[in-house]
Protein backbone atom coordinates (compact mmCIF):
# COMPACT_ATOMS: atom_id res chain seq x y z
CA UNK A 1 0.00 0.00 0.00
CA UNK A 2 1.05 3.63 -1.11
CA UNK A 3 -0.11 4.66 2.34
CA UNK A 4 2.54 5.01 5.50
CA UNK A 5 1.06 3.86 9.14
CA UNK A 6 1.53 7.18 10.59
CA UNK A 7 -0.82 8.51 8.45
CA UNK A 8 -3.70 6.03 9.11
CA UNK A 9 -2.50 6.66 12.85
CA UNK A 10 -3.43 10.40 11.84
CA UNK A 11 -7.05 10.12 11.52
CA UNK A 12 -7.87 7.61 14.27
CA UNK A 13 -6.74 10.40 16.44
CA UNK A 14 -9.56 12.31 18.35
CA UNK A 15 -11.84 14.61 15.98
CA UNK A 16 -10.01 17.59 17.30
CA UNK A 17 -6.49 16.53 16.06
CA UNK A 18 -7.30 14.27 13.52
CA UNK A 19 -6.64 14.17 10.03
CA UNK A 20 -8.65 13.19 6.89
CA UNK A 21 -7.65 9.93 5.08
CA UNK A 22 -4.51 10.43 2.75
CA UNK A 23 -5.49 11.39 -1.13
CA UNK A 24 -4.44 7.89 -1.75
CA UNK A 25 -7.42 6.38 -0.76
CA UNK A 26 -8.88 8.32 -3.37
CA UNK A 27 -7.12 8.20 -6.26
CA UNK A 28 -4.68 5.25 -5.63
CA UNK A 29 -5.89 1.91 -7.73
CA UNK A 30 -4.00 -0.12 -5.01
CA UNK A 31 -5.42 1.16 -1.92
CA UNK A 32 -8.97 0.97 -4.04
CA UNK A 33 -8.02 -3.12 -4.40
CA UNK A 34 -6.77 -2.78 -0.89
CA UNK A 35 -10.66 -1.93 0.79
CA UNK A 36 -12.33 -4.56 -1.28
CA UNK A 37 -10.59 -7.24 0.75
CA UNK A 38 -10.36 -4.97 4.12
CA UNK A 39 -13.26 -2.63 4.13
CA UNK A 40 -15.72 -4.72 1.79
CA UNK A 41 -15.33 -8.39 2.14
CA UNK A 42 -14.55 -8.80 5.76
CA UNK A 43 -17.33 -7.13 6.46
CA UNK A 44 -21.26 -6.80 5.79
CA UNK A 45 -21.51 -4.71 2.81
CA UNK A 46 -24.93 -3.31 1.15
CA UNK A 47 -25.34 -5.42 -2.32
CA UNK A 48 -28.75 -4.75 -3.26
CA UNK A 49 -32.81 -4.29 -2.00
CA UNK A 50 -35.11 -7.06 -1.39
CA UNK A 51 -37.26 -5.96 -3.91
CA UNK A 52 -35.00 -6.78 -6.61
CA UNK A 53 -35.98 -10.16 -6.79
CA UNK A 54 -39.91 -9.95 -5.19
CA UNK A 55 -41.17 -13.67 -6.32
CA UNK A 56 -40.12 -16.76 -5.79
CA UNK A 57 -38.01 -17.58 -8.93
CA UNK A 58 -36.87 -14.39 -9.25
CA UNK A 59 -33.09 -14.17 -10.26
CA UNK A 60 -31.14 -10.86 -10.61
CA UNK A 61 -27.04 -11.01 -11.83
CA UNK A 62 -24.88 -8.11 -10.19
CA UNK A 63 -21.54 -7.81 -10.32
CA UNK A 64 -19.93 -6.61 -7.17
CA UNK A 65 -16.26 -5.72 -6.86
CA UNK A 66 -15.39 -7.60 -9.33
CA UNK A 67 -17.50 -10.51 -7.66
CA UNK A 68 -20.47 -12.23 -9.95
CA UNK A 69 -22.79 -12.84 -7.79
CA UNK A 70 -26.91 -13.72 -8.46
CA UNK A 71 -29.54 -13.01 -5.99
CA UNK A 72 -32.47 -15.38 -6.17
CA UNK A 73 -35.40 -15.52 -4.52
CA UNK A 74 -36.27 -19.34 -3.40
CA UNK A 75 -39.58 -21.43 -3.73
CA UNK A 76 -39.38 -20.73 0.57
CA UNK A 77 -39.26 -16.97 0.07
CA UNK A 78 -35.92 -17.01 1.42
CA UNK A 79 -33.59 -14.95 -0.69
CA UNK A 80 -30.40 -16.16 -1.42
CA UNK A 81 -27.00 -14.72 -2.74
CA UNK A 82 -24.61 -17.23 -4.85
CA UNK A 83 -21.56 -16.46 -7.00
CA UNK A 84 -23.28 -16.54 -10.50
CA UNK A 85 -20.85 -19.45 -11.68
CA UNK A 86 -21.36 -23.05 -12.48
CA UNK A 87 -19.54 -25.48 -10.10
CA UNK A 88 -18.23 -27.22 -13.60
CA UNK A 89 -16.76 -24.70 -15.85
CA UNK A 90 -17.26 -21.55 -14.12
CA UNK A 91 -19.25 -20.50 -17.09
CA UNK A 92 -21.77 -17.47 -16.01
CA UNK A 93 -25.14 -19.18 -14.85
CA UNK A 94 -27.36 -16.15 -15.40
CA UNK A 95 -26.64 -13.16 -17.45
CA UNK A 96 -29.74 -11.05 -16.88
CA UNK A 97 -32.82 -10.57 -14.51
CA UNK A 98 -35.21 -13.26 -14.75
CA UNK A 99 -37.69 -15.77 -13.32
CA UNK A 100 -36.61 -19.18 -13.31
CA UNK A 101 -39.58 -21.21 -13.95
CA UNK A 102 -37.99 -24.31 -12.07
CA UNK A 103 -34.07 -24.79 -12.23
CA UNK A 104 -31.24 -22.48 -13.45
CA UNK A 105 -29.80 -24.70 -16.73
CA UNK A 106 -25.88 -23.63 -17.06
CA UNK A 107 -25.94 -22.63 -20.93
CA UNK A 108 -22.29 -24.00 -21.39
CA UNK A 109 -22.38 -27.60 -20.22
CA UNK A 110 -25.93 -28.12 -18.99
CA UNK A 111 -25.78 -28.24 -15.11
CA UNK A 112 -28.93 -27.36 -13.48
CA UNK A 113 -29.61 -26.25 -9.70
CA UNK A 114 -32.20 -25.79 -7.73
CA UNK A 115 -32.74 -22.40 -6.70
CA UNK A 116 -31.87 -23.13 -3.01
CA UNK A 117 -28.08 -23.72 -4.97
CA UNK A 118 -28.11 -27.67 -4.93
CA UNK A 119 -27.17 -29.09 -8.09
CA UNK A 120 -29.65 -31.24 -9.67
CA UNK A 121 -28.99 -32.95 -12.55
CA UNK A 122 -25.22 -33.17 -14.48
CA UNK A 123 -26.07 -34.41 -18.20
CA UNK A 124 -23.87 -37.07 -19.98
CA UNK A 125 -21.25 -36.26 -17.34
CA UNK A 126 -20.75 -40.41 -17.31
CA UNK A 127 -20.65 -40.38 -20.74
CA UNK A 128 -23.60 -39.93 -23.16
CA UNK A 129 -26.82 -40.56 -21.71
CA UNK A 130 -25.52 -41.10 -18.44
CA UNK A 131 -25.93 -38.36 -15.76
CA UNK A 132 -23.87 -40.15 -12.99
CA UNK A 133 -20.26 -40.59 -11.79
CA UNK A 134 -18.67 -41.52 -9.08
CA UNK A 135 -16.64 -38.88 -9.06
CA UNK A 136 -19.60 -36.14 -9.20
CA UNK A 137 -20.85 -36.09 -5.61
CA UNK A 138 -23.87 -33.59 -6.25
CA UNK A 139 -24.21 -32.86 -2.43
CA UNK A 140 -20.84 -31.44 -2.48
CA UNK A 141 -21.06 -29.39 -5.64
CA UNK A 142 -24.03 -26.78 -4.98
CA UNK A 143 -23.51 -22.96 -5.85
CA UNK A 144 -21.14 -21.48 -3.97
CA UNK A 145 -23.47 -19.23 -1.07
CA UNK A 146 -22.27 -15.62 -0.10
CA UNK A 147 -23.26 -15.10 3.37
CA UNK A 148 -26.43 -12.83 3.34
CA UNK A 149 -28.86 -10.59 5.76
CA UNK A 150 -31.45 -8.93 4.78
CA UNK A 151 -32.37 -5.60 6.93
CA UNK A 152 -34.63 -3.14 5.94
CA UNK A 153 -35.77 -3.99 2.87
CA UNK A 154 -31.99 -4.05 1.76
CA UNK A 155 -29.70 -6.94 1.16
CA UNK A 156 -26.40 -6.93 3.24
CA UNK A 157 -23.52 -9.74 2.10
CA UNK A 158 -20.28 -10.79 4.13
CA UNK A 159 -18.02 -12.04 0.97
CA UNK A 160 -14.85 -13.92 3.44
CA UNK A 161 -17.59 -15.27 5.39
CA UNK A 162 -15.99 -14.35 8.60
CA UNK A 163 -17.65 -11.31 10.05
CA UNK A 164 -19.12 -11.43 13.10
CA UNK A 165 -23.55 -12.62 12.51
CA UNK A 166 -25.04 -9.50 10.93
CA UNK A 167 -26.77 -9.06 14.25
CA UNK A 168 -23.71 -8.38 16.22
CA UNK A 169 -22.19 -6.08 13.38
CA UNK A 170 -24.81 -3.82 12.74
CA UNK A 171 -26.30 -4.27 16.22
CA UNK A 172 -26.56 -0.49 17.40
CA UNK A 173 -28.49 0.28 14.45
CA UNK A 174 -30.80 -2.55 14.49
CA UNK A 175 -31.93 -1.45 18.04
CA UNK A 176 -31.84 2.21 17.12
CA UNK A 177 -34.34 1.46 13.92
CA UNK A 178 -36.15 -1.53 15.30
CA UNK A 179 -39.29 0.55 14.85
CA UNK A 180 -39.43 0.30 11.67
CA UNK A 181 -38.39 -3.35 11.38
CA UNK A 182 -42.11 -4.23 9.51
CA UNK A 183 -42.92 -4.67 6.14
CA UNK A 184 -41.83 -2.39 3.61
CA UNK A 185 -43.14 -1.99 0.71
CA UNK A 186 -41.80 -0.60 -3.09
CA UNK A 187 -44.97 0.86 -4.46
CA UNK A 188 -44.50 1.88 -7.98
CA UNK A 189 -41.55 2.48 -10.15
CA UNK A 190 -40.71 6.12 -9.36
CA UNK A 191 -38.46 4.96 -6.24
CA UNK A 192 -35.97 3.01 -7.50
CA UNK A 193 -33.22 5.01 -9.19
CA UNK A 194 -29.26 5.05 -9.85
CA UNK A 195 -26.88 8.13 -10.04
CA UNK A 196 -23.32 7.87 -11.52
CA UNK A 197 -20.61 9.32 -9.84
CA UNK A 198 -17.09 10.24 -10.65
CA UNK A 199 -15.87 10.14 -7.33
CA UNK A 200 -14.59 7.18 -4.95
CA UNK A 201 -17.35 5.43 -2.90
CA UNK A 202 -16.59 6.72 0.65
CA UNK A 203 -17.21 10.57 -0.76
CA UNK A 204 -20.80 9.71 -1.11
CA UNK A 205 -20.94 7.82 2.45
CA UNK A 206 -18.40 11.05 3.87
CA UNK A 207 -21.19 13.93 2.42
CA UNK A 208 -24.50 11.56 3.74
CA UNK A 209 -22.92 11.76 7.22
CA UNK A 210 -22.88 15.23 8.46
CA UNK A 211 -25.25 18.10 8.38
CA UNK A 212 -23.15 21.10 7.98
CA UNK A 213 -23.10 20.80 4.43
CA UNK A 214 -27.36 21.14 4.35
CA UNK A 215 -27.59 24.79 4.34
CA UNK A 216 -25.08 25.65 1.60
CA UNK A 217 -25.69 22.69 -0.90
CA UNK A 218 -29.41 22.02 -0.28
CA UNK A 219 -30.91 25.59 0.41
CA UNK A 220 -34.21 24.42 0.16
CA UNK A 221 -34.47 22.61 3.28
CA UNK A 222 -33.76 25.64 5.13
CA UNK A 223 -37.35 26.45 4.92
CA UNK A 224 -38.34 23.98 7.15
CA UNK A 225 -35.81 22.26 8.40
CA UNK A 226 -32.59 24.05 9.59
CA UNK A 227 -29.08 23.59 10.78
CA UNK A 228 -29.59 23.76 14.15
CA UNK A 229 -32.56 21.37 14.13
CA UNK A 230 -30.13 18.62 13.37
CA UNK A 231 -27.60 16.30 15.11
CA UNK A 232 -24.83 13.88 14.91
CA UNK A 233 -25.60 10.33 14.94
CA UNK A 234 -22.58 8.75 16.77
CA UNK A 235 -21.74 4.89 17.71
CA UNK A 236 -19.56 2.50 18.33
CA UNK A 237 -19.06 0.31 15.50
CA UNK A 238 -19.82 0.85 11.82
CA UNK A 239 -22.41 3.43 12.66
CA UNK A 240 -23.02 7.44 12.39
CA UNK A 241 -25.01 9.88 10.72
CA UNK A 242 -27.30 12.40 11.25
CA UNK A 243 -30.68 13.40 12.58
CA UNK A 244 -33.30 15.84 12.26
CA UNK A 245 -36.01 17.13 14.49
CA UNK A 246 -38.10 18.13 12.21
CA UNK A 247 -39.48 16.21 9.24
CA UNK A 248 -42.69 17.58 7.87
CA UNK A 249 -42.37 17.59 3.80
CA UNK A 250 -45.21 18.98 2.28
CA UNK A 251 -46.18 17.02 -1.25
CA UNK A 252 -49.58 17.52 -1.48
CA UNK A 253 -51.39 20.84 -1.90
CA UNK A 254 -54.42 19.42 0.05
CA UNK A 255 -51.73 18.77 3.54
CA UNK A 256 -52.45 14.30 2.70
CA UNK A 257 -50.00 12.26 3.81
CA UNK A 258 -48.21 9.29 2.99
CA UNK A 259 -49.49 6.01 5.49
CA UNK A 260 -47.33 5.75 8.72
CA UNK A 261 -45.65 2.68 10.11
CA UNK A 262 -47.74 1.61 12.72
CA UNK A 263 -46.47 1.82 16.78
CA UNK A 264 -43.01 4.36 16.57
CA UNK A 265 -41.93 6.11 19.16
CA UNK A 266 -42.92 9.68 19.79
CA UNK A 267 -39.86 11.16 18.51
CA UNK A 268 -40.41 9.88 15.19
CA UNK A 269 -43.88 11.90 15.48
CA UNK A 270 -41.73 15.06 13.83
CA UNK A 271 -38.30 13.36 13.75
CA UNK A 272 -35.93 11.61 10.91
CA UNK A 273 -32.78 9.96 10.84
CA UNK A 274 -30.23 9.25 7.74
CA UNK A 275 -27.43 6.59 9.70
CA UNK A 276 -24.84 5.51 7.09
CA UNK A 277 -24.22 1.86 8.15
CA UNK A 278 -20.68 1.04 7.21
CA UNK A 279 -19.12 0.64 4.52
CA UNK A 280 -21.42 1.67 1.70
CA UNK A 281 -25.46 2.25 2.70
CA UNK A 282 -26.95 5.62 3.70
CA UNK A 283 -30.29 4.95 5.10
CA UNK A 284 -33.31 7.38 5.35
CA UNK A 285 -35.42 6.70 8.20
CA UNK A 286 -38.93 8.37 8.58
CA UNK A 287 -42.47 7.73 9.60
CA UNK A 288 -44.03 6.87 6.61
CA UNK A 289 -41.67 6.20 4.09
CA UNK A 290 -37.27 4.61 4.53
CA UNK A 291 -35.16 4.83 2.12
CA UNK A 292 -31.57 2.95 1.12
CA UNK A 293 -28.64 4.44 -0.56
CA UNK A 294 -26.51 2.46 -1.35
CA UNK A 295 -23.06 3.07 -2.83
CA UNK A 296 -21.64 0.42 -5.17
CA UNK A 297 -18.02 1.08 -5.60
CA UNK A 298 -16.77 0.69 -9.53
CA UNK A 299 -13.10 1.75 -8.95
CA UNK A 300 -10.99 4.25 -7.16
CA UNK A 301 -12.92 7.44 -8.60
CA UNK A 302 -16.38 5.54 -9.81
CA UNK A 303 -19.55 4.70 -7.70
CA UNK A 304 -23.03 3.99 -8.58
CA UNK A 305 -25.59 5.17 -6.20
CA UNK A 306 -28.49 3.00 -6.09
CA UNK A 307 -31.91 4.53 -4.22
CA UNK A 308 -34.69 2.50 -3.48
CA UNK A 309 -37.94 3.89 -1.38
CA UNK A 310 -40.26 1.79 0.79
CA UNK A 311 -43.68 2.68 2.09
CA UNK A 312 -45.36 1.78 4.71
CA UNK A 313 -48.14 0.29 3.55
CA UNK A 314 -49.26 -1.31 0.11
CA UNK A 315 -52.14 1.58 -0.49
CA UNK A 316 -49.43 4.01 -1.79
CA UNK A 317 -48.95 1.77 -4.64
CA UNK A 318 -52.37 2.70 -5.85
CA UNK A 319 -53.00 5.22 -8.24
CA UNK A 320 -54.72 7.82 -5.72
CA UNK A 321 -51.32 8.23 -4.30
CA UNK A 322 -49.35 8.37 -7.87
CA UNK A 323 -48.77 12.23 -8.06
CA UNK A 324 -47.37 12.12 -4.33
CA UNK A 325 -45.26 9.02 -4.81
CA UNK A 326 -43.79 11.13 -8.08
CA UNK A 327 -43.29 14.16 -5.93
CA UNK A 328 -41.23 12.64 -2.55
CA UNK A 329 -39.23 10.85 -5.53
CA UNK A 330 -38.21 13.67 -7.41
CA UNK A 331 -37.69 15.89 -4.16
CA UNK A 332 -35.17 13.00 -2.82
CA UNK A 333 -33.94 12.46 -6.23
CA UNK A 334 -33.21 16.58 -6.62
CA UNK A 335 -31.54 16.86 -2.92
CA UNK A 336 -29.23 13.58 -4.25
CA UNK A 337 -28.34 15.18 -7.12
CA UNK A 338 -27.39 18.69 -5.47
CA UNK A 339 -24.75 16.05 -3.87
CA UNK A 340 -22.98 15.05 -6.77
CA UNK A 341 -20.97 18.55 -7.75
CA UNK A 342 -19.28 18.58 -4.42
CA UNK A 343 -18.55 14.58 -4.42
CA UNK A 344 -16.96 14.86 -7.88
CA UNK A 345 -15.01 18.18 -6.77
CA UNK A 346 -13.86 16.56 -3.63
CA UNK A 347 -12.84 14.07 -5.64
CA UNK A 348 -11.09 16.18 -8.44
CA UNK A 349 -9.40 17.91 -5.13
CA UNK A 350 -8.16 14.60 -3.89
CA UNK A 351 -5.23 15.21 -6.47
CA UNK A 352 -3.83 18.43 -5.05
CA UNK A 353 -0.44 17.37 -3.59
CA UNK A 354 -0.14 19.33 -0.74
CA UNK A 355 -3.96 18.47 0.33
CA UNK A 356 -3.23 16.50 4.06
CA UNK A 357 -6.78 14.90 4.20
CA UNK A 358 -8.24 17.91 5.89
CA UNK A 359 -9.13 19.43 8.85
CA UNK A 360 -12.55 18.35 10.61
CA UNK A 361 -14.43 20.54 12.80
CA UNK A 362 -14.53 19.09 16.47
CA UNK A 363 -18.29 20.33 16.52
CA UNK A 364 -19.62 19.65 12.95
CA UNK A 365 -17.53 16.88 10.84
CA UNK A 366 -17.68 13.79 14.28
CA UNK A 367 -19.87 11.50 11.66
CA UNK A 368 -17.00 12.09 8.72
CA UNK A 369 -14.40 11.58 11.34
CA UNK A 370 -16.46 8.60 12.62
CA UNK A 371 -16.19 6.87 9.36
CA UNK A 372 -12.90 7.63 8.29
CA UNK A 373 -11.12 6.46 11.73
CA UNK A 374 -13.46 3.38 11.05
CA UNK A 375 -12.05 2.82 7.51
CA UNK A 376 -8.19 3.59 8.80
CA UNK A 377 -8.65 1.15 11.22
CA UNK A 378 -10.13 -2.12 8.82
CA UNK A 379 -7.34 -1.04 6.76
CA UNK A 380 -4.20 -0.99 9.71
CA UNK A 381 -6.20 -4.59 10.85
CA UNK B 1 -19.07 -44.79 -28.77
CA UNK B 2 -21.71 -46.83 -30.75
CA UNK B 3 -23.58 -44.35 -33.34
CA UNK B 4 -26.48 -42.91 -31.73
CA UNK B 5 -29.94 -43.68 -33.71
CA UNK B 6 -30.75 -40.08 -34.85
CA UNK B 7 -34.51 -38.63 -35.13
CA UNK B 8 -36.40 -39.25 -38.41
CA UNK B 9 -35.73 -36.04 -40.66
CA UNK B 10 -39.18 -34.13 -39.81
CA UNK B 11 -38.54 -35.07 -35.91
CA UNK B 12 -34.77 -33.59 -36.94
CA UNK B 13 -36.10 -30.34 -38.31
CA UNK B 14 -38.37 -29.94 -35.62
CA UNK B 15 -36.21 -29.98 -32.78
CA UNK B 16 -33.38 -27.64 -34.36
CA UNK B 17 -36.63 -24.95 -34.69
CA UNK B 18 -37.21 -25.38 -31.50
CA UNK B 19 -33.74 -24.77 -29.99
CA UNK B 20 -33.31 -21.94 -32.86
CA UNK B 21 -36.41 -20.58 -31.31
CA UNK B 22 -35.61 -20.94 -27.32
CA UNK B 23 -38.54 -22.82 -27.31
CA UNK B 24 -37.92 -24.77 -24.61
CA UNK B 25 -41.15 -26.59 -23.69
CA UNK B 26 -41.27 -27.40 -26.94
CA UNK B 27 -37.78 -29.57 -27.09
CA UNK B 28 -39.12 -31.37 -23.70
CA UNK B 29 -41.81 -32.81 -25.64
CA UNK B 30 -39.44 -33.49 -29.18
CA UNK B 31 -37.17 -34.59 -27.25
CA UNK B 32 -38.72 -37.29 -25.27
CA UNK B 33 -40.65 -38.20 -29.09
CA UNK B 34 -36.89 -38.69 -29.90
CA UNK B 35 -36.53 -40.79 -26.73
CA UNK B 36 -39.29 -42.71 -27.67
CA UNK B 37 -38.31 -43.78 -30.97
CA UNK B 38 -34.64 -45.01 -30.04
CA UNK B 39 -36.23 -46.90 -27.02
CA UNK B 40 -38.75 -48.55 -29.64
CA UNK B 41 -35.60 -49.56 -32.38
CA UNK B 42 -33.80 -50.80 -28.89
CA UNK B 43 -30.94 -48.04 -28.38
CA UNK B 44 -30.96 -47.36 -25.00
CA UNK B 45 -28.12 -45.23 -25.39
CA UNK B 46 -29.32 -42.59 -27.32
CA UNK B 47 -32.67 -43.30 -25.63
CA UNK B 48 -31.00 -42.05 -22.38
CA UNK B 49 -29.43 -39.10 -24.58
CA UNK B 50 -32.67 -37.72 -25.48
CA UNK B 51 -34.30 -38.64 -22.05
CA UNK B 52 -31.81 -36.68 -20.53
CA UNK B 53 -32.13 -33.61 -22.89
CA UNK B 54 -35.70 -33.88 -22.06
CA UNK B 55 -35.25 -33.75 -18.50
CA UNK B 56 -33.06 -30.92 -18.52
CA UNK B 57 -35.33 -28.81 -20.29
CA UNK B 58 -37.95 -29.90 -18.68
CA UNK B 59 -36.49 -29.28 -15.05
CA UNK B 60 -35.63 -25.50 -16.65
CA UNK B 61 -38.93 -24.49 -17.96
CA UNK B 62 -40.55 -26.75 -14.58
CA UNK B 63 -42.55 -28.60 -17.23
CA UNK B 64 -45.02 -31.48 -15.13
CA UNK B 65 -43.02 -34.24 -17.25
CA UNK B 66 -39.69 -34.05 -15.34
CA UNK B 67 -40.71 -36.56 -12.45
CA UNK B 68 -41.62 -39.17 -15.29
CA UNK B 69 -38.43 -38.50 -17.35
CA UNK B 70 -36.56 -38.46 -14.06
CA UNK B 71 -37.99 -42.33 -13.53
CA UNK B 72 -36.98 -43.00 -16.80
CA UNK B 73 -33.38 -42.51 -16.37
CA UNK B 74 -33.13 -43.69 -13.18
CA UNK B 75 -34.50 -47.25 -13.93
CA UNK B 76 -31.89 -47.18 -16.62
CA UNK B 77 -29.39 -46.60 -13.80
CA UNK B 78 -28.42 -43.20 -15.42
CA UNK B 79 -29.70 -40.66 -13.28
CA UNK B 80 -29.52 -40.41 -9.25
Amino acid sequence: MTVHPSELAAVTQPVTNARGLPNAFYTDPEVFEEEKRKVFFRNWAALGFFSDVPEPGDAKPLTFLGQPLVLIRGRDGVLRVFQNVCRHRGMILIERPQKIERAIRCPYHSWCYELDGSLRTTPHVGGPGTNRHDAIKRDELGLFEVRSHTWLGMVFVNIDGQAPAFEEYAGDAIARYADFDKPLYKCGGEGTFTMEVKANWKLAIENGAESYHLPWVHPGLNSYSRLEDHYHIEAHGPLCGQGTTVYNPSLSEDGRRFPEFADFDAKWNQGAEYPMLFPNIMIGVHKDQLWGFIVEPVSHDRSIEHVQIYYADPSVAGDAWAGMRKKNAEMWAGVFAEDIFVVEGMQRGRHATQFDGGKFSPVMDNPTHDFHAWVASQMMA
Amino acid sequence: MTDRAAPDTDLDAALIEAHEAADHRRLVVLYAEAADHAEAAGDIDACCFYLTHAYVFALQTGAGEARALHERLLAHGREE
